[in-house]
């Protein structure tokens, strides 16, 4: 394998994903300081930083990468980090941008001056990878956060150095908004020369400026609008918006990721004439720029994912300047949802009374015609996942849930609520699911459990933990310590930090004085469901802590102890389980619904079959299946054996 | 039709997670870019998707541009009908996202499937491959299918590959144009650990592609 040297190269033309040009572009700027919470789509962007600290190991003195706590810890450790004078980067997932609000709130009043901040949000129209979705533009208007869009991965990096002179230059926090499919999507990028950024700051009393409380915190926010309106004027100089012109009377306004589809739909409906304002800075808006696109035009088609936002805004300038045009946008369009060129062309096409392509119709109709047949195939836990087999003995303990509430939260586990397994009632925001069982365990005498992951339990679900003590709520809290922030993809993060620094959950739990506490590991499922009824059975807080390492990273670690012992031509000691006698009764695909275990027919009779490339030895079928037809057989006794480590 | 070179190509890959949907997207970009293709723009999916899920990309390169942006490539997303291939690495997952083929559109097909949690739980059926099949057929007279995942272990010893055979297995078709093999086999020794047996396995894919009538 080659080095890849796209972070490293002071020149050149590379493939680059937006969010890899968002880092290249930050080291092209001279940024010094990181810190976020991973969460999709952003939390390969910090993988990236590790791997330029991995290869120039000498650049640790000029770049720092932390990964947060949380999303709010995450913007004020930037806010610190500008204030000192350096130039500071902070990546969130959309609802990230709802932690750290507060905090930001009161940083974008007071300025990142004298250094620059640049916050990277990441939007998910379509709900690609969250838990909801939500139109995070409107925070650009209540926190005067100037918001640029970029399209492609070029414009990732161009505009992120651009967004850092722009905040150092106005002392406004700027937003460089991509989505889901900007971050993830690859094209060619020019390389320009790399900058370090500055190794030390000096933070340099302000107490006007960095204290806004009464009276500060008005003239903050007075000094606030004239560095708005100051940026607002200079916005036609920035080459960050542009048109392309067209003698069609129906003009449209977009930007970011629709404008892609905009262009490529009216190509396809042959639409050459229609003139285009596609804006680069959707908040604030210049409106000498925004007035002179619409003024001979009769009609307006704004093209936005969700909430209608420029709809709004240019609605709003059209208003001021008493211009007499149509502007229409989200009575065409959904309000929800990602949207793409076929959604784009098919509206468009209704506006401009076209027909549309008819490939595309074709195509639409008939494969819609067969989605009946097709059968569901969404996300679920790995196979030999532990928390999957949590959910086995929760289910084991309740008989399938009755009379039971289960809170569910964010991480992995968030996939509990799929078939077969259907395992949480109820999804709320990163330890909502704590926070709704403290409340809901007063108005009810259900059982009411809740789960909660080790990553989202040091993210925020130390306070409704405290809480929860503090009232002795009539909940069991199930903490799934897997040592991994798993969902995101294994970041290096802080909770990594913490366990080699043996601070642990079970720690905090007894020094805190959890009433009813234990420990159990969930690949030993009778002891763990006994468990889960004991606390069922007591009144008062409980909490289990499930102590297994995540599946997939503990199965990675073992393979690579045994493919290191192989290299020495030593056997090592081998399990396998295979199933015969199958009498059919779905307790291993139902409720504990291994992705390893397949239905397969073998001479006309139905079986189950374990797929060996796919298990991982976790040994939970073996240990739950009601008729004994999963055995175990061990090879090469007399060899190491190669345990998961603990 | 020969493809030229101003038009935009269009590539569906599709697949579950963990047959290298994504990564056999990236060996054709950055293939794409040693042939000196001007622009490529692609869409990966990340995070959710890994777990077990159904994964599509779209894999999408002009060779020339136009001066006239309008008529250049600007999206990641193919419009519905407007696929030149579609590589599949698991049947059904095919009929899933069929929305983005055409009649014109050729299918490259593994007859190897993966059926999910809901299959196992006898919760819901799978449907027959030939059924899919003549879905496929039915809608486009390109449709090729082959046991890629069988193929592999019988001649690799290992299923890791089928994404690779199944990209030498589309090659023969002329509908991934302007790329030369010789740029795949550099790309995989730049980006995959074991470049030897994929490039063994690129090459198993193409002589069986050979055989094939592509029309």
């Amino acid at each position: 394998m080659k080095s890849d040297r796209r972070f490293i190269d002071e020149n050149g033309k590379v493939l680059m994903l937006g969010n890899e040009a968002l880092v290249r572009g930050c080291l092209e700027a001279g940024v010094s300081y990181i810190s976020q919470y991973p969460g999709t789509p952003t939390s390969d962007i910090g993988e990236y930083f590790h791997q330029v600290l991995r290869e120039s190991p000498d650049l640790k003195e000029y770049l720092v990468h932390q990964w947060a706590v949380n999303e709010a810890v995450a913007t004020s450790s930037c806010a610190g980090a500008a204030w000192t004078g350096v130039r500071a980067f902070n990546p969130m997932k959309h609802v990230g941008l709802n932690v750290a609000s507060d905090a930001l709130s009161v940083i974008a009043l007071n300025g990142p001056n004298p250094g620059a901040m640049v916050i990277g949000v990441g939007s998910d129209p379509g709900s690609l990878g969250s838990h909801q979705e939500q139109n995070e533009r409107f925070y650009a208007w209540m926190l005067h956060l100037p918001t640029i869009e970029p399209h492609t991965p070029q414009e990732c990096k161009e505009w992120v150095k651009l967004a850092f002179d722009l905040s150092e230059k106005y002392d406004l926090v700027i937003n460089l908004r991509t989505s889901t499919r900007s971050a993830h999507s690859r094209g060619f990028v020019e390389l320009e020369p790399l900058i370090k950024g500055k190794g030390k700051g000096e933070f340099i009393r302000n107490i006007p400026k960095f204290n806004s409380l009464p009276p500060h915190a008005i003239n903050n926010h007075v000094r606030l609008y004239e560095r708005i309106e100051r940026l607002r004027k200079a916005i036609p100089d920035l080459g960050l918006n542009k048109i392309y012109p067209g003698d069609n009377k129906i003009g449209i306004i977009t930007s970011g990721m629709p404008f892609g589809y905009t262009m490529e739909a009216l190509l396809q409906l042959q639409l050459y004439d229609v003139p285009i304002l596609k804006l680069g800075m959707i908040y604030p808006l210049n409106y000498q720029e925004i007035t002179n696109f619409i003024q001979d035009l009769e009609k307006i088609i704004i093209i936005e994912e969700l909430e209608p936002f420029l709809e709004m805004k240019i609605s709003e300038i059209a208003q001021i300047k008493k211009m007499n045009i149509e502007i229409i946008g989200s009575e065409y369009f959904p309000k929800f949802n990602e949207f793409s060129t076929g959604l784009v062309a098919t509206t468009l096409a209704n506006i401009f009374h076209k027909k549309p392509n008819e490939q595309m119709i074709k195509a639409i109709d008939y494969f819609n015609s067969y989605k009946e047949m097709i059968p569901s195939r969404f996300p679920t836990f790995c196979a030999g996942c532990p928390e999957r087999a949590t959910l086995y003995s929760i289910l084991k303990a309740t008989n399938q849930l009755e009379n039971t509430v289960v809170c569910g939260d964010i991480g992995c586990y968030v996939m509990s609520f799929f078939p077969p397994q259907q395992c949480s009632d109820l999804i709320i925001c990163m330890s909502g699911g704590l926070s709704a069982a403290i409340g809901m365990s007063t108005k009810t005498d259900q059982k009411v459990l809740a789960m909660i992951g080790d990553s989202t339990f040091f993210h925020t679900g130390l306070s409704p933990l405290a809480e929860a003590i503090g009232y002795n709520s009539n909940i069991l809290l199930i903490i799934f310590d897997n040592a991994w922030t798993a969902m995101t993809g294994h970041q290096n993060d802080v909770l990594r930090y913490l366990i080699n620094k043996d601070f642990s959950i079970e720690k905090v739990c007894k020094t805190w004085g959890v009433p009813w506490l234990r420990v159990e590991d969930s690949y030993n499922p009778k002891k763990l469901t006994k468990s889960i009824e004991d606390a069922l059975n007591a009144k008062g807080l409980k909490v289990i802590i499930i102590k297994r390492e995540c599946g997939l990273q503990a199965h990675r670690y073992r393979m690579k102890q045994i493919r290191r012992i192989e290299s020495q031509g030593k056997k090592v000691q081998e399990e396998i389980y295979h199933i015969t006698g199958c009498q059919m009764c779905h307790e291993c695909s139902r409720i504990l619904s291994c992705p390893a275990i397949r239905r397969v027919e073998i001479d006309g009779y139905e079986t189950m079959q374990i797929d060996d490339d796919r298990c991982i030895r976790c040994g939970v079928c073996y240990q739950i299946c009601p008729n004994g037809a999963i055995h175990k057989s061990t090879l090469n006794l007399l060899c190491e054996e190669v345990p998961f480590r603990h | 039709m020969k493809p030229i070179e101003t038009d935009i190509i269009n590539i569906v890959i599709a697949g579950t997670a963990g047959q290298g949907v994504i990564t056999l997207k990236r060996l054709i970009e950055f293939a794409a870019q040693k042939s000196d293709v001007e622009r490529v723009f692609g869409s990966e999916m990340h995070g959710l998707a890994q777990r077990e899920g159904a994964i599509t990309s779209h894999t999408r390169y002009q060779k020339k541009i136009f001066k006239d942006e309008r008529r250049n490539l600007q999206s990641p997303l193919i419009c519905y009908g407007d696929a030149d291939l579609y590589i599949c690495l698991e049947p059904v997952e095919t009929l899933r996202r069929g929305i983005f083929a055409s009649q014109k559109t050729t299918f490259v097909l593994n007859e190897y499937d993966i059926p999910g949690v809901m299959i196992t739980a006898d919760l819901e059926a799978y449907p027959q491959l030939d059924k899919i099949v003549e879905i496929l057929k039915e809608y486009s007279n390109n449709v090729h299918t082959i046991n890629a995942t069988k193929i592999c272990l019988n001649k690799l010893n290992s299923n890791l590959m089928v994404n690779i055979f199944m990209l030498g297995y589309a090659i023969p078709t002329g509908k991934i144009p302007f790329i030369d093999v010789g740029h795949y086999e550099e790309v995989i020794k730049d980006w995959l650990r074991d470049p030897d047996i994929n490039i063994k396995a690129l090459h198993l894919g193409i002589d069986e592609g050979k055989k094939v009538n592509y029309s």
